[in-house]
């Protein structure tokens, strides 16, 4: 899939600029803070109905204006679609195909993207957080159900601990009603960890390949799922649903004094082996980089044996974080296929023929220069 | 002030109705104006009575303007059979399909720990002294299908089954008379949780 057009208004520094795209390498150029990193993240907002950068929707309408709008017209193998997200001070409003969609999980997986920014390098250095909100945000790109339960999840976790907190401070002593809700979080907990550990699954098997091609075969790359409970790979969902019963079972006490939910896929993490070794731990800059890159290319990959189509990749100023051969790697392996958005500064000192071909647009104070 | 007060009083009154904000709230205030006084009058009796003569049944919770209300006293009824609902509203709903011979007990909300209320804040001891005290074979439990009303109806499932009453959930799925195609990805996975065999 690509974008065809693409249409901002009162989008952060951006009162109203129209774009259109062509399938392949479009490289937008311009100087610092003259909206280069906002128009890629109109793009992936256009896509998750959410930004990569902020959870306050409020910062992406243009200062003094009342609210955004983001167009699109998406190009599929069989279809062209038009694609709508207006953000208003109360709230969003999504359209595809010019139907309005009452859930935002209808609407997100339309339009598939890959962002690449400098702080996804903190995917293998960061914190347990980034990794789980990368694998759900991933999940839910090819599953709307993942996307549901997850939400769930949280609203039940968000019950269970004020009702936790409620018990802590004897505002109310009924367990059973805290038994219900360890049900509840149960049955839904369980459900999460297969498809996370489905999707870890197929991601590895892409991501190993890319990895041992970047690294010329010297390096092997593996993925891990890192529960808060005592269950591997290979259980099944109710063994799962077992083994998170005993454990809430044996932490309930200690869940009360404490006035939170101590297990559950919220506290879980994924790790990263090269040669055996924790790259988190003990990985070199440019290894927690090339696993970093790894992941994202196999993201690439992964929607594209789920959804039958390539994603649109957006690489965000990571040009210029990669060394020469990294970023030859990366530029063969997108060359002619897949749609790329790549931001940068100057083009000067990247020599690959995929950039030769590239469009240019050159952007400056939120306007489009006409060449 | 632009207007003189008794309207203004009439838009503020207006205002505290649900989703009506100052510019319907005036525009219906001065229909007001035009309106015959009997009906005027009319229709402020009918406010009032509204709010006088309705209160909730003492038996079942359900808005009534006669205690126990017309439900709880049909002697056609079948006896046997509760359904637990949330909200008043609910019961009008089930009642138009005209199918349910069952009587019905509002809960006057659901469990939510967020937003302050715990299992004693709705109408659950007044359920249990119900089953206590009448003969009840079935409670069938019809709270929304969403987090909340899923939680209370585990929770009064928990309470109710050990007494040997038999205790049932309404099913959710796929709406009738609609196409499979139409269907969202979330209603369909629920609905394929929930088949049953043929």
């Amino acid at each position: 899939m690509y974008i065809k057009e693409l249409t901002l208004t009162n989008y952060r520094n951006y009162e109203q600029i129209a774009f259109s795209f062509e399938n392949k390498v479009n490289v937008i150029l311009g100087e610092n803070a003259q909206g280069k990193t906002n128009m890629m993240e109109a793009i992936y907002v256009l896509a998750m109905a959410k930004s990569h950068r902020t959870s306050n929707d409020r910062e992406l309408i243009h200062w003094d204006k009342e609210y955004a709008k983001i167009e699109g017209r998406i190009e599929k193998k069989h279809n062209s679609l038009p694609m709508e997200l207006t953000i208003t001070k109360k709230g969003k409003k999504a359209k595809f195909n010019h139907i309005e969609q009452s859930r935002l999980s209808q609407y997100v997986g339309n339009l598939n993207v890959v962002m690449f920014a400098p702080e996804d390098l903190n995917l293998v250095k960061g914190s347990p957080n980034i990794r789980r909100r990368f694998i759900d945000m991933e999940i839910g790109q090819v599953s709307p159900v993942y996307l549901h339960e997850v939400s769930q999840y949280n609203k039940i976790l968000h019950q269970r601990n004020q009702y936790l907190k409620l018990l802590q401070a004897k505002k109310q002593t009924n367990v059973t009603m805290l038994d219900i809700y360890t049900e509840q979080l149960i049955e839904l907990a369980g459900k999460i960890l297969m498809k996370r550990y489905r999707f870890l699954h197929m991601l590895e098997d892409w991501a190993k390949t890319i990895h041992s091609g970047i690294s010329r075969g010297i390096e092997d790359l593996r993925i891990k799922y890192k529960p808060s409970i005592n269950v591997s790979e290979d259980d099944d969902l109710s063994k799962m649903v077992n083994v998170y019963e005993e454990k809430y079972n044996e932490v309930k006490q200690r869940e009360i004094d404490r006035g939170v939910t101590l297990f559950g896929p919220q506290r879980d993490d994924v790790l990263f082996y090269v040669n055996e070794r924790d790259v988190q731990t003990f990985g070199s800059q440019g290894q927690q980089r090339t696993t970093a890159l790894s992941v994202k290319l196999a993201e690439i990959e992964l929607i594209k044996s789920e959804i039958g189509e390539f994603p649109i990749l957006l690489l965000d100023d990571v040009l210029s974080e990669l060394d020469d051969y990294r970023q030859s790697h990366l530029l063969s392996t997108i060359q002619g296929k897949v749609q790329t958005f790549v931001t940068t500064t100057s083009v000067e000192g990247i020599d690959h023929e995929t950039l030769k071909e590239a469009n240019t647009f050159k952007i400056s104070k939120g306007n489009l220069i006409i060449p | 002030m632009y207007y003189p007060e008794p309207i203004t009083k009439l838009i503020d009154s207006f205002m505290k109705l649900p989703g009506i904000g100052p510019k319907t709230a005036a525009r219906l205030a001065f229909y007001v104006l035009t309106m015959k006084e009997e009906t005027v009058l009319d229709f402020a009796k009918a406010l009032i009575n509204a709010k006088r003569d309705l209160t909730y049944c003492s038996v079942c919770g359900h808005i009534t303007d006669q205690d126990p209300c017309y439900i709880c006293s049909d002697h056609q009824r079948d006896k046997q059979i509760i359904c637990v609902v949330q909200d008043p509203k609910d019961v009008i709903a089930m009642e138009k399909m005209k199918e349910y011979q069952g009587l019905y007990h509002v809960l006057h909300g659901s469990i939510s720990p967020m937003e302050g209320i715990g299992p004693e804040d709705i109408n659950i001891p007044s359920l249990l002294k119900r089953l206590q005290d009448e003969n009840v074979q079935e409670l069938i439990l019809a709270t929304n299908p969403n987090i909340e009303g899923e939680a209370t109806a585990m929770y009064i499932s928990r309470l109710v089954k050990p007494s040997g009453i038999k205790v049932t959930r309404i099913a959710h799925g796929l709406p009738v008379g609609g196409d499979l195609e139409y269907a969202d990805e979330v209603t369909l996975s629920k609905a394929l949780e929930g088949r049953r065999e043929l």
